[in-house]
């Protein structure tokens, strides 16, 4: 589907500050994996390069959820005994 | 029964206190730190990406009006300096690893000017440095204004040293710049690329 040229990947300029937006812009293109994907179209990926690729990616999103839940049971707030073992 | 599976239980018990005694090590591994800095040095060098990419500033968490840095259903009819966004005249920069070009279209996209880095004087691999793309903006951006156009949209596409600095250049050079755009061509089934280079 092609978009709107001036709405889609568009970021207006408040104040003069190019410098914010485009930080705004190349974030939310990296977020999106545009860039990655167009720095990963740029030479021929063999089959054998794809397949490591998604692998780790997959194990990396595994990892990342796992530790994410860790952070979030250490960083929760509702605790009974705020310090455990510090007593 | 019940004393068998106590017995079978412990022994497991011991067999897994012994496992985890013997990984323990009372001294610390003699090179450990030469390791660490030998595998730090053959790792590639880590990719930064464009700026703002991967990085996030804090300042701009805590600023409030987001909503304003984006256009929606009113934007193309509101006026800048006059005009109507959608009438406003469009600088479209394109940035490449060894060269930067940049062009004024009007609303239409008609060209009307034309400027690269191999125009303005910097040849072979100069032509892709940030220097290069920053000086051919503001040359351009001089021109644009002798006819009398100073409010613009920007376009950008490509990765390249330039990206940044062209935008920069167009500002430096006297440019109202009221949008940012991103034009690269990105596809997710592209046609066979080139092979890969030989490193």
């Amino acid at each position: 589907m092609k978009h709107m040229k001036f709405l889609a990947r568009t970021v207006l300029v408040n104040n003069n500050n190019i410098e914010e937006a485009c930080r705004v812009l190349n974030r939310i293109l990296g977020k999106e994996e545009i860039l990655d994907q167009y720095r990963r179209t740029r030479y021929y990926e063999k089959p054998f390069q794809v397949r490591r690729r998604i692998n780790f990616e997959r194990c990396k999103a595994i990892y990342n959820e796992d530790m994410d839940r860790k952070i979030q049971f250490v960083l929760r707030k509702n605790r009974v005994e705020p310090f455990p073992g510090c007593s | 029964m019940q004393a068998l599976s106590n017995i079978v239980l412990k022994s497991y018990q011991i067999s897994a206190l012994r496992v985890a005694s013997s990984n323990i090590h009372s001294t610390a591994s003699c090179l450990k730190a030469d390791d660490r800095r030998e595998i730090l040095a053959s790792m590639p060098k880590k990719d930064e990406g464009t700026e703002g990419e991967k990085t996030i500033a804090i300042d701009q968490l805590i600023q409030k009006d987001r909503v304003s840095m984006f256009p929606d259903e009113t934007t193309p009819t509101t006026l800048f300096n006059g005009t109507p966004f959608k009438d406003l005249p469009i600088v479209a920069i394109k940035t490449t690893k060894n060269n930067t070009i940049i062009q004024l279209t009007d609303a239409q996209g008609v060209a009307q000017l034309f400027n690269s880095c191999g125009m303005e004087g910097f040849k072979n691999t100069r032509k892709g440095t940030n220097i290069a793309a920053q000086s051919t903006a503001i040359s351009l951006s001089a021109k644009i204004l002798e006819r009398g156009i100073k409010t613009v949209r920007v376009t950008v596409r490509g990765l390249g040293p330039g990206r940044m600095s062209a935008i920069k250049g167009l500002q430096m050079g006297g440019m109202n710049i009221i949008s940012i755009t991103d034009t690269t061509r990105v596809s997710w089934n592209p046609p066979r690329p080139r092979k890969q280079r030989k490193l």
